[in-house]
C-alpha cells in the first residue's frame, strides 16, 4: 500500500528557511543592460532609478561587452604586457632608450621618401601617424585580427627585422594609459570588423 | 610416473611450462606540436590570411636558398635570372624568379553559396570527387603580399595544389600571364637523428659527469592500423576479435607467438568509429521525418544515442591494453573536431580503458597505456622520429590532382614542407595566428597516413642524405590488413586477418 498522505492540508512548521525566488538579493539580470531612455524610464520616478545608475558600471557608456575580435586583440595585449613584466626582452630595452629625436628622424625620413606629402593625416599626431604606417606595410603580415605589439613580436620572430622605431611608439602609448584598445587595434580591423 | 621430488604437479603426464613469450617496453616519447589551447584560449577572430603569411615567411628563406643553388648559373638567350622580390614586380619580358604561395582557382571547389542553398531546403549538389573541372578552365595563381599572379607552363603540369609554396622561374608575357620555366620547392629540412631528443634531454639532466648514451636493447616492431570503422553491430566481430588475438599472442602457435611478441606498440591511425555524430545529419532528418510518418524528432533525444560503437572500441582497446600500450589519433569520422588540427579523442569516450590512461588534469601524455594524441601526430617511438595523419590531408590533396598515386602525394607534400597545404582552403583548420604547425620543421624518419586504398611503402631520400620512409595504411574494415614495421631495421610487413570460408559441401 503506498503511504498514507496527509489529508489536513496544514504543512507542519519545520526549522529550515525556505528559498526565496524573488526580492533584490537573488536579481539575476545586471542593472543597467537595458537601455535607460525607453518610455517607462522616463515615466516612472527619476529618484527611484538614480540609486540603480549609481549600481551600473563605467563601461555603459561603450556599450555592451566587448565583442569576441575586441575580446581576442584585449586578451593578446594582456598576455604581451604579463610577458614584459616578466621578462624584457633586449629588443623592449633598446625601444625604451629611443628619445623623441629619433623617432622623429625616422618619420621625416619616410615622410622624404615619398614625392607627395600624405592626406587625410592633420588631425593625427605623430605617433598615430607612425602607427598607421605600420598597420598598412604588408610585408609583416596582416594587421586585422591581432594587436599591433604582437604583430611586431611576429615580425621580430620571423626575422622579418620590423623597425625599432614602432616597438618605441607601442611602448610609449603603452605606458602613457591611453585606452590599450585603441592603441593596439589597427583603423582598418576597426572598420572592417565593426 | 612420480617425479622425483614428490611433486605431483610435475613430470609426465604434464608438460614442461608452456611458451610464454614476453613483449619488451617500447621507448616513447612524444610531442605535443599540434596540441592546441583549451576553452577560452583559442580564438577564432582572426583570419587564415595570417596562415598563409606565416607559411610564406617561415619557408621563404629555405626556398631562396634552393632556387639560388639551382639557378645561379641559369641563362637563357643570354639574360641571367634575377630575384623579384614581390609577385606584382615582375616585368615583361624580363627572366625572373619569384617565390609565393600557389593558388587553385578551381570551379568545382567547395563554395559557401553551397550552404546558403542548403539553409533553403533545396538539396545540396553531392560531395564531389574531384575539383577539376573537365573544360580546363582551372588556373593557377602565385600569392604572396602584394597580389596573385596567374601562372601558366609545361613544368606545372597539374601537379601543385592550393598552399604549396614554391619558386618559379620564367618571364612575364603580354597578356600578364608568367610563363614558368622551373620550379623550385623547399625540399626535406634537416633530419634529427636516431635517439636525438633522447640524448640531448639526458645530456641537459646530466650536466656535470659526462653525457653517456644509455645501452639500448634492440627495438620491437611497430604495428599500425587504421579504418576500423566499427558499427557496433555483430558484423565486424569476427575480424576484430581476431585482431586482438594476435595482438595479444592467443592466436596460433608457438611462431605466431612469437612474431606478435616483438611487437611493442600499436597506432591506431584514425576512423576507429564508422560515424560520429548521434546528432542526425540534415540528410537523415528529413529521412526520419518521412519514415515515422511526419513525427518530428527536434535536436538530440537522448533514446537516440546508439553508444555500441564507442562501447565497442572502448571494449577492444582494454583488449589489447594491458599488454600493448596503444597510441590513438583520431580521423575523419570519429567524434573529435573537424577542423585540422583534431584534438586528441576525450577520455570520457573510453571509461574502461582510461584506466590505462593518465588523466588530462595530471599529464598530457601516457607513455605506457592508452595515449589518445592529435591528428596529424609527431612523436619519437624507439628513437625514430615519426609523422603521422589520419588521412584527410592525403585525400583532399587527391582531389585537386589527376592520376596522382597516394605515395606521390605523401612525398611530394615532405618535399613541400606542408603536412596539410590544402588547409585553410578546402580542409578546415584553425586559424593559427603565431605559428603554424602545419609547416614541417624536422624531416621525420616514417611518415604514415592512414585510412588509404591499399597498403603501399615507399623510401624517399633528401638533398642532405635524410631518408624517409612512406606508409600508406590501408583502411582495416575492407583489406583487413595490418601493417608491421620493424624498428630496428625498418623493414615493412603485412599481417592480412582473413576469414576463410569451408568449401560449402557439394
Amino acid at each position: 500500500m503506498p503511504p498514507k498522505r496527509r489529508s489536513s492540508g496544514i504543512a507542519p512548521k519545520s526549522g529550515q528557511s525556505t528559498l526565496a525566488f524573488h526580492g533584490a538579493s537573488n536579481k539575476v539580470t545586471k542593472p543597467g543592460t537595458r537601455a535607460q531612455n525607453t518610455k517607462k524610464n522616463i515615466v516612472a520616478d527619476p529618484v527611484a532609478e538614480s540609486p540603480k545608475a549609481d549600481v551600473v558600471e563605467i563601461d555603459a557608456t561603450v556599450g555592451s561587452e566587448p565583442t569576441t575580435t575586441e575580446a581576442s586583440l584585449l586578451d593578446q595585449t594582456e598576455k604581451e604586457i604579463v610577458a614584459q613584466q616578466a621578462a624584457s626582452t633586449p629588443e623592449e630595452d633598446e625601444a625604451r632608450r629611443i628619445t623623441d629625436a629619433r623617432i622623429n628622424k625616422y618619420w621625416t625620413a619616410k615622410e622624404k621618401a615619398r614625392k607627395a606629402p600624405r592626406v587625410h593625416q592633420n588631425g593625427l599626431s605623430l605617433h598615430e601617424k607612425i602607427l598607421q604606417e605600420w598597420d598598412m606595410s604588408g610585408q609583416y603580415g596582416p594587421c586585422t585580427g591581432i594587436a599591433r605589439l604582437k604583430r611586431w613580436k611576429r615580425a621580430q620572430r620571423l626575422g622579418l627585422t620590423p623597425p625599432i622605431e614602432v616597438l618605441a611608439v607601442l611602448l610609449k602609448e603603452q605606458d602613457s594609459e591611453n585606452d590599450s584598445l585603441s592603441v593596439q587595434r589597427s583603423l582598418v580591423d576597426e572598420l572592417l570588423n565593426y | 610416473m612420480t617425479s622425483p621430488d614428490g611433486n605431483l604437479l610435475q613430470g609426465a603426464p604434464f608438460q614442461d611450462s608452456p611458451y610464454l613469450p614476453s613483449r619488451n617496453a617500447s621507448s616513447y616519447n612524444p610531442l605535443h606540436t599540434f596540441d592546441l589551447p583549451k576553452g577560452t584560449e583559442k580564438h577564432y577572430g582572426q583570419q587564415y590570411a595570417d596562415m598563409y603569411f606565416l607559411r610564406l615567411a617561415q619557408l621563404k628563406e629555405a626556398i631562396k636558398r634552393q632556387a639560388e643553388e639551382a639557378w645561379k648559373d641559369f641563362e637563357l638567350a643570354g639574360e641571367k635570372a634575377t630575384m623579384v622580390d614581390r609577385v606584382l614586380d615582375v616585368r615583361q619580358g624580363d627572366l625572373c624568379w619569384i617565390i609565393g604561395t600557389v593558388y587553385m582557382e578551381m570551379a568545382l571547389k567547395p563554395n559557401v553559396l553551397d550552404d546558403i542553398a542548403k539553409e533553403h531546403w533545396i538539396a545540396a549538389p553531392p560531395v564531389r570527387q574531384t575539383y577539376m573541372s573537365s573544360s580546363g578552365q582551372d588556373e593557377m595563381m602565385l600569392e604572396d603580399e602584394s597580389g596573385r599572379l596567374r601562372i601558366t607552363g609545361e613544368s606545372l603540369n597539374s601537379h601543385y595544389v592550393t598552399g604549396c609554396v614554391l619558386a618559379a622561374l620564367g618571364t612575364e608575357q603580354a597578356d600578364g600571364c608568367f610563363q614558368v620555366i622551373a620550379t623550385q620547392y623547399a625540399d626535406l629540412p634537416r633530419q634529427p637523428q636516431r635517439w636525438e631528443r633522447d640524448d640531448s634531454a639526458l645530456a641537459v639532466l646530466g650536466k656535470k659527469n659526462k653525457p653517456v648514451t644509455p645501452k639500448r636493447g634492440s627495438a620491437g616492431k611497430l604495428a599500425i592500423v587504421s579504418g576500423l570503422e566499427i558499427t557496433g553491430t555483430d558484423d565486424d566481430d569476427l575480424a576484430l576479435d581476431l585482431l586482438v588475438q594476435f595482438l595479444t599472442g592467443e592466436l596460433g602457435a608457438h611462431p605466431e607467438q612469437s612474431r606478435s611478441g616483438k611487437i611493442t606498440r600499436l597506432i591506431i591511425a584514425g576512423n576507429s568509429l564508422s560515424s560520429s555524430s548521434p546528432i542526425l545529419s540534415r540528410e537523415d532528418f528529413v529521412n526520419s521525418k518521412r519514415d515515422k510518418g511526419g513525427k518530428q524528432q527536434f535536436g538530440y533525444h537522448t533514446s537516440s544515442y546508439n553508444a555500441s560503437p564507442a562501447e565497442r572500441l572502448d571494449a577492444l582497446l582494454t583488449d589489447i591494453l594491458p599488454s600493448l600500450p596503444i597510441t590513438l589519433i583520431p580521423g575523419a569520422s570519429d567524434p573529435a573536431n573537424v577542423a585540422l588540427p583534431q584534438q586528441a579523442l576525450h577520455p570520457a569516450l573510453f571509461p574502461q580503458s582510461r584506466q590505462y590512461a593518465n588523466p588530462p588534469v595530471k599529464s598530457n601524455e601516457s607513455r605506457e597505456g592508452l595515449d589518445s594524441v592529435t591528428n596529424p601526430w609527431e612523436g619519437d617511438i624507439d628513437g625514430w622520429r615519426l609523422l603521422g595523419t589520419g588521412g584527410q590531408t592525403v585525400d583532399d590533396l587527391l582531389k585537386y590532382v589527376d592520376e596522382v598515386e597516394e605515395m606521390d602525394v605523401l612525398e611530394m607534400m615532405l618535399r613541400w614542407r606542408s603536412i596539410a597545404p590544402t588547409a585553410p582552403d578546402t580542409l578546415w583548420c584553425y586559424p593559427f595566428q603565431d605559428d603554424d604547425p602545419l609547416i614541417l620543421r624536422d624531416c621525420p624518419h616514417i611518415y604514415f597516413a592512414g585510412n588509404q586504398s591499399k597498403f603501399e611503402r615507399r623510401v624517399i631520400q633528401g638533398p642532405a642524405d635524410q631518408k624517409v620512409l612512406l606508409l600508406s595504411i590501408p583502411k582495416f574494415r575492407e583489406t583487413k590488413t595490418l601493417v608491421v614495421v620493424d624498428m630496428e631495421t625498418l623493414e615493412v610487413e603485412t599481417v592480412e586477418i582473413g576469414v576463410v570460408q569451408p568449401p560449402t559441401p557439394e
